[in-house]
């Protein structure tokens, strides 16, 4: 009878047996895995999507303003710059910018991991089997993120890895030389240019236009040493942009920074953000005064001071400035009224003594007024605007013997726009100027133009200006009296170099300890 | 085990030395043999002393359970054994047939996952902890109760909060970062964590399984130890009912000595006055002083503080937050055996703390079946069924650190919803008084059952089916209100959460034993298969904009920020397979052999990865069982040996897939990469465990000690590891490279007195190990941990080094504080932007170039203890009893955090009294930096100024109790009456600056003054 038993489990455990290979397998449920995301094209297109936010997201508060301090037109707070010796490397170019500085190693490393994504994006769409027509459009904006964030890093760190899944083995994670760097960046470009609409519905993906404007700067903007700057080829860019008509300059100035009246005719790409969290930017929170903050957390020109204007950004040329009388661009960049529902601000001494100082007003974002904290700003922010690819071309046809056409270009559109649409006789520029004195004002006309867009510090180091300049107009630069000409790049993290087999101690950029 | 062997033998010493101090002229005229044989199985019993009632005679019974000796006429023989009652029999000429009843069956017998085997056949390194000492310490928390009291085994009391959890480590680091932690069975049920919502009441023993013979039963999951832990069953006999209850007050062991108003005002103007006279050297500083004294319109103070300062107030925050810990808990037990082997055990328990810090506190109340029937006489099924319920109540995680640290220059308040240093509102600084009125509450339901059927096929074949769930909800809620400065800072109007998680796990396991006896060869086998499936799940709701907070958390759709709204939830499983097989072979009770072999798949790989083999051997060699060895004073005599692979595949899981989320945003969802790169070659971890040991008893077993030498060498070490963002991903996990880990152990019992009414027992612990990283990927010889508030700085601890210990402080080195002769010096190195004057801290230029950089940064030490353990001491005297409970640990060290930030030295910021003897020009002989204000030197946090020792010694617990016997307890028909008042904590020596060298500074730890009571009838 017994014996009966023993058969039970014994055939029980024989059943088992078999079916426990399929016990230990397990799914995901609530995620895909690489491989199942670009193995649809619907799927393909939600991880673009996922780049655009994510390089949106690297223009979201502190993170966003790294590059634009150390600059001649911004610098940053006194207060942070008493409380964080390590940061304030960055405005004072002393011991503390050096491989270790995490401000920098934050940059680098948020971008590096888009332009991965973005990357392993182009790669899945190259080889996926698919006729959709989304798919080259996808390739089209997976190749200009690429390039975008690419241009970027290289501009400020000089030779980068180019990260190209079907390159892998050839170029490995090592720097590549600065024409290896910029063929890639502007192949991208082209495969955008080739695939890209000329408009989308969505406003967060880029169009036809951006990918010309883009590779029209970087023919600009690229080194000489990368073989590429070429500004007969920027100009025939912007002129295709210019020709085409389709961008306009809105008439008023103070309209580009109204959160009512985003994406505009002048906008070729700009940053979509709003007041909800995720996606605010709190760019508020790092622009506005503490003494607005103290006074009222709900001031939707409080802040933390961040960055601030240098005085050069801020004075009028009468007082050894960059602005003329009558630019109505002064008033709507810079703050210089800090009373608020009629009260005035008292400067607290114990703060760092510039929270009253002129402030930047771009970003204030008025629809938080009263009712939500700054934290919460949210206004969308320029990529590529038309008045800078005015300018820009303005600069290429100087630069190919056409000052005259060049003074014209600037005269009759950004000057005639910042004076409310009559330029007077004073501050028209004459078409007669050299090409030399052409780039002293184009200079400063991006300034008064373009001030805290994000794009001075490339203007400074493609015009070799960047260390005569800070030096004389950021007051933490002049005070420290320790920028050189090795700051003109930025040092590879020690991040990196600790942890990529290919790049050691020996190929940091010269000047920089690996500190 | 040695408790019980102790507890077995201070019976018969006492016996001994009651009647050595009568008289013993006797004539021995009788021949007395006999055989003992067990109650239960009827197999003989070896190693029984049989002494001579009132006298010092004694033999041990041998590998047949024979005894011979020789007595006086009329003696009584007492036959003492560990896991058997104590009986008394006469001596007669006819051979004695003895037949011994286990005390407790669950004391000789243990479940492992899915079989019950004998505590003898764990063979390898195990560490007991039996009832009573279990009993010793009042807690309402398991591993607090075997604290100190095994070799080997490291319990932190890291977690000081009302309920926290504690840490447990057996025999250090094996692996690094995955299950570094040991697994705990319950009953056999596998559990993970939440060890916390078991009462010790309810626990008949603990064993800890420490090397890999003896874990190899859980092989997959057991590679860092298995605390095994057996619930309570009836003994046979009359049924018994018990009441425990203790009630205690707590209170912090230690305060931490801040600066007070003035101190702090003294301390900033020296800060400012330092500072001004680095940049204007030859200018006034008493002028300057005066300057920020001005209330007209100070640099240093604002208008408020320089009020106080000037009033002579001074404010501690701190104070306003705390409360009185009261706690108690109660359980009571009804239990009943019958004489088939069926019995019944069930209890009931209630615990409530309050915590040291208001709002805060923890209940528990739950009860425990134990059942086991003889349905036949050849099968019988049991389970062992506990529920429990906890409910907390939270204080916001950041009051206490930001009310110690608060600005004593502040007056308390709480309309303010920040505070505030030199006038300046700090939006980080909620103020804690508001804080408390966040609702933050928790509850959970666990039902943790484990059931079985067995059948007895023919005598010695068992098959054996168990299966066991553990089902746990858990939910957390918090509302925080609408008009405190966590709502105004991030616009929330009132926010309310709520998180909801479930999880199910079962385990089924099915076995065939088999033991027999042939002569003097004992052999038993066990084959068993089990399936594991664990899954978990969670919601989680955010709403914000609450009208009024009158609902506080409890009605979500009354939030009307429906833009704000946050849904998140998660469903993952994974599922474990294992094939066992065992055999035990052991001649004569004396050479002993286990040969295990596991076969275990795990859904954690991937497919051609899945399966691992894991196979140990254990032999061990009884020599006082030897012949030769009869009558030498060595009772015990012992050596062992084991050597064998555990498992370990405590990773998350899918660590083999690269993955992405679809994270919402601007009204559409988009797909990102997570941050973890797959690794498809993902394997098993696989540690190659060597341990020796030795037991060792002489006088009659007075002194017994036992030794352990271990050896692991872990390879394929499983570790996340930070990668260059270039590759698009920030972390791998990683079979990495290879640890080593060796280290001994030591206990010690000895009975230093024993007599009728006084028996002092003093026991002690020591273990001591020692880890190196023998190898990691690549060429590479170092891992690097990221962090910090940018997430990209390297840390100081959780980085890796090859040769170094895994728990290295990676950090620059304090070399002294500056002095004005040392100027010259200083001057010739390079600090990289800062700079260095009198009275401040100097790195050491370890490799001499000149140049203070990455290069200078060093492993510093190690929170590694170079050896740790406890010892006791257990003194009775007639019914009164003094127990004390050390716990020691020496050599380890820790990053004092909260220390480096009292030293910063600007009077900004909540300062130590230690900056009292602060560097001055005229106080140069000292080691604390000088007061200064803003930055550009090195800070304390910069180097390893605040690596601090660690060791500490702590009575953990002194208990004087009084055990009530007599005419009393007969009258009141009581079987045991014990009082006792217990003092937990009471004392701590360390030369940690902290709170407290375990616990940590994020709580303050607490000692706690108990009285209680144990009643049985």
């Amino acid at each position: 009878m017994k014996k009966r038993y023993i058969l039970i489990p014994v055939a029980l455990l024989m059943a088992l047996t078999t079916s426990c290979k399929k016990f230990i397998e397990q799914e995901p449920q609530t995620s895909l895995s690489e491989e199942q995301v670009f193995s649809s094209i619907k799927n393909t297109d939600l991880f673009v999507l996922g780049l655009y936010t994510r390089w949106r997201d690297t223009k979201k508060d502190r993170a966003g303003f790294i590059f634009s301090l150390g600059s001649d037109e911004s610098q940053q707070g006194a207060y942070q710059v008493l409380t964080d010796d390590r940061q304030a490397g960055i405005d004072r170019y002393n011991g503390f910018l050096t491989a270790s500085n995490t401000a920098l190693t934050q940059q680098w490393d948020t971008r590096f991991k888009i332009i991965y994504a973005a990357a392993a994006a182009i790669n899945g769409l190259n080889t996926i089997n698919s006729d959709d027509p989304l798919k080259n459009v996808l390739l089209g904006e997976a190749s200009f993120i690429h390039a975008a964030l690419e241009f970027e890093m290289t501009q400020y760190w000089g030779e980068i890895p180019v990260l190209d899944k079907a390159k892998q083995a050839e170029y490995g994670y090592r720097r590549q030389p600065l024409p290896v760097v910029y063929a890639s960046i502007i192949a991208d470009l082209e495969t955008a240019v080739k695939n890209l609409p000329e408009t989308q519905s969505e406003k967060r993906r880029v169009t036809k236009g951006a990918a010309i404007a883009l590779l029209g700067k970087v023919y600009l903007y690229a080194p000489e040493a990368s073989g590429v700057r070429d500004y007969a080829k920027a100009r025939d860019q912007f002129k295709t942009l210019v020709d085409g008509g389709r961008y306009q300059l809105v008439a008023n100035y103070n309209d580009l920074w109204d959160p009512q009246k985003p994406n505009s005719s002048e906008s070729i790409y700009e940053f979509q953000f709003n007041n909800t969290q995720p996606d605010n930017n709190q760019t508020q929170w790092q622009m506005g005064s503490r003494s607005l903050a103290e006074l009222d957390q709900y001031c939707y020109f409080g802040g933390y001071d961040l960055m601030v204007p240098t005085i050069y950004a801020y004075s009028d040329a009468a007082d050894g400035g960059v602005w003329e009388t009558g630019d109505q661009r002064k008033e709507a960049s810079i703050r210089y009224d800090f009373t608020y529902k009629g009260k005035t601000p008292t400067l607290n001494p114990s703060f760092g003594g510039d929270e009253l100082d002129p402030h930047v007003k771009k970003y204030e974002d008025v629809r938080t007024d009263g009712k939500l904290t700054f934290w919460l700003s949210g206004k969308n922010i320029f990529y590529l605007r038309y008045s800078d690819i005015l300018l820009c071309y303005a600069e290429t046809l100087n630069e190919t013997g056409a000052t005259a056409q060049a003074v014209q270009l600037v005269n009759s559109t950004v000057r005639k726009r910042a004076w409310g649409g009559t330029l007077p006789a004073a501050a028209t520029w004459d078409a007669g100027m050299s090409p030399a004195d052409f780039r002293t004002h184009i200079l400063d006309e991006r300034m008064r133009e373009l001030c805290f867009e994000g794009w001075r510090r490339m203007d400074l180091i493609r015009s070799g200006k960047l260390v005569d300049l800070v030096k004389q107009r950021n007051k933490w630069t002049k005070q420290s009296n320790t920028i050189q000409p090795f700051h003109n790049r930025y040092p590879i993290p020690l991040l990196e170099i600790k942890q990529n087999e290919d790049i050691s101690e020996s190929d940091q950029n010269p000047g920089y300890s690996n500190n | 085990m040695q408790k019980l062997i102790q507890k077995a033998f201070r019976a018969f010493c006492v016996v001994l030395l009651a009647v050595c101090m009568s008289s013993y002229a006797y004539a021995q005229n009788l021949n007395v043999t006999g055989q003992v044989t067990g109650k239960d199985d009827g197999l003989t019993v070896p190693g029984v002393t049989v002494s001579v009632k009132g006298t010092t005679q004694g033999v041990i019974t041998d590998a047949n359970g024979k005894f011979s000796l020789s007595v006086t006429d009329g003696a009584t023989l007492v036959f003492t054994a560990v896991g058997y009652d104590r009986l008394e029999a006469q001596a007669t000429t006819s051979p004695m047939k003895i037949v011994l009843t286990s005390s407790n069956s669950n004391l000789t017998e243990v479940t492992v996952v899915g079989v019950t085997i004998k505590k003898r056949d764990l063979t390898g390194s195990v560490g007991s902890v039996s009832e009573k000492v279990i009993k010793e310490r009042p807690t309402t928390n398991v591993n607090q109760a075997i604290q100190g009291r095994v070799s080997g085994v490291l319990v932190q009391n890291n977690d000081p909060r009302p309920g926290g959890a504690s840490a447990i480590k057996i025999r250090g680091n094996n692996s690094i970062q995955f299950g570094a932690n040991p697994i705990y069975v319950v009953d056999g049920l596998v559990i993970d964590g939440n060890f916390n919502t078991i009462n010790p009441d309810d626990i008949a023993s603990i064993d800890i399984l420490k090397d890999a013979s003896a874990t190899a039963l859980y092989g997959s999951r057991g590679a860092n130890g298995v605390v095994l832990v057996t619930t309570k069953k009836a003994r046979k006999g009359e049924g018994k009912i018990e009441y425990n209850a203790w009630a205690g007050v707590q209170s912090f062991t230690k305060n931490i000595p801040y600066l007070n108003a003035q101190q702090i005002v003294d301390l900033r103007l020296d800060a400012y006055a330092n500072r001004y006279m680095d940049q204007n050297p030859g200018a006034d500083r008493n002028t300057y002083i005066q300057s920020l004294l001005n209330p007209a319109g100070s640099a240093a103070f604002g208008a408020d503080e320089l009020r106080v300062y000037n009033a002579g107030e001074s404010y501690n925050w701190l104070n306003e937050i705390r409360q009185k810990g009261v706690q108690q808990n109660h359980t009571v037990s009804f239990s009943k055996g019958s004489d088939d082997g069926s019995s019944v055990y069930v209890s009931f328990n209630y615990t409530d703390q309050k915590g040291l810090l208001k709002t805060s506190n923890y209940k528990r109340f739950g009860g425990q079946v134990n059942l086991d029937q003889k349905i036949k006489p050849w099968l019988k099924i049991g389970t062992n069924t506990n529920f429990t319920r906890t409910e907390e109540r939270y204080i916001d995680g950041g009051v206490f650190n930001i009310a110690a640290n608060a600005n004593p220059l502040l007056p308390i308040n709480n309309t303010d919803p920040y505070l505030s240093w030199k006038g300046i509102t700090s939006t980080d600084l909620y103020n804690p008084l508001r804080s408390l009125s966040i609702d933050g509450q928790g509850n959970q339901n666990r039902l943790l059952t484990t059931n079985y059927i067995v059948a007895t096929i023919i005598p010695g074949l068992n098959v054996r089916s168990g299966f066991s769930v553990e089902a746990r909800n858990q939910n957390y809620y918090n509302y925080i209100p609408r008009d405190l400065g966590q709502s105004l800072r991030n616009s929330t109007e009132g926010s309310a959460t709520h998180k909801k998680e479930d999880w199910l796990n079962w385990q089924w396991d099915n076995s065939i034993s088999y033991e027999k006896t042939y002569g003097k060869h004992n052999i038993s086998g066990l084959l068993s298969f089990g399936l594991t499936k664990n899954n978990y799940d969670y919601t989680q709701v955010d709403a914000q904009g609450f009208a009024i907070d009158d609902f506080s958390f409890r009605n979500l759709g009354a939030g009307y920020k429906k833009d704000r709204f946050n849904l998140a939830s998660d469903f993952n499983t994974y599922t474990l397979t294992s094939y066992v097989a065992r055999f035990n072979y052991n001649y004569d009770n004396k050479y002993f052999a286990t040969l295990t072999s596991r076969y275990d798949g795990s859904s954690r790989f991937d497919t051609g990865q899945k399966w691992g083999i894991f196979p140990s051997l254990a032999l061990a060699y009884n020599i006082a069982r030897e012949d030769f060895m009869q009558g030498s004073m060595l009772s015990t005599l012992k050596l062992r040996a084991g050597y064998g692979i555990a498992g370990n595949q405590n990773i998350p899981n899918f660590g083999y897939a690269s993955l992405t989320n679809a994270v919402y945003s601007s009204g559409s969802v988009y797909i990102v990469l997570a941050d973890q790169m797959g690794n498809p070659n993902l394997r098993w971890e696989k540690q190659k465990q060597l341990n020796v040991g030795l037991d060792l008893g002489i006088l009659q077993n007075k002194i017994t000690l036992s030794a352990d030498y271990f050896i692991i060498h872990n390879d394929d070490l499983l570790m996340p590891r930070s990668l260059a963002s270039t590759t698009g991903f920030t972390t791998v996990i990683e079979n990495v490279g290879s640890l080593l880990n060796k280290g001994v152990e030591v206990n010690i019992n000895a009975q230093v007195i024993s007599n009728k009414d006084l028996q002092w027992n003093v026991s002690a612990n020591l273990s001591s190990y020692r880890n190196r990283i023998t190898k990691l990927y690549g060429n590479t010889d170092a891992i690097y941990r990221y962090g910090g508030f940018t997430g990209v700085e390297i840390q100081r601890e959780g980085n890796l080094f090859l040769g170094k210990s895994l728990n290295s402080i990676y950090t620059y080195k304090f070399e002294k504080i500056a002095q004005q002769s040392d100027m010259d010096r200083v001057s010739q190195i390079d600090y990289n932007g800062r700079t260095i004057r009198p009275g401040d801290i100097i790195p050491a230029d370890i490799n001499g170039d000149k140049k203070i950089d990455d290069a200078d940064r060093i492993v510093v030490g190690n929170t590694d203890p170079k050896f740790y353990g406890g010892f006791a001491s257990d003194l009775t005297y007639k019914g009164f009893g003094l127990n004390a409970v050390f716990n020691y640990n020496v050599g380890g060290k820790r990053i004092n955090y909260l220390y480096e930030g009292l030293l910063g030295g600007t009077g900004e910021y909540a300062a130590h009294t230690d900056e009292l003897n602060r560097w001055t020009p005229t106080n140069t002989n000292t080691n604390i930096p000088r007061a200064y204000q803003g930055a550009g030197r090195y800070g304390a946090g910069e180097t390893d100024y605040a690596v601090q020792s660690a060791a500490y010694l702590r009575l953990s617990a002194l208990t004087l109790s009084y055990n009530f016997t007599g005419d009393f307890m007969k009258k009141a028909k009581l079987s045991t009456l014990r009082v006792y008042l217990t003092g937990s904590n009471v004392f701590t020596s360390t030369p940690y600056k902290g709170y407290d060298p375990e616990g940590g500074d994020s709580y303050p730890t607490a000692k706690m003054f108990v009285a209680g009571v144990n009643v049985a009838f």
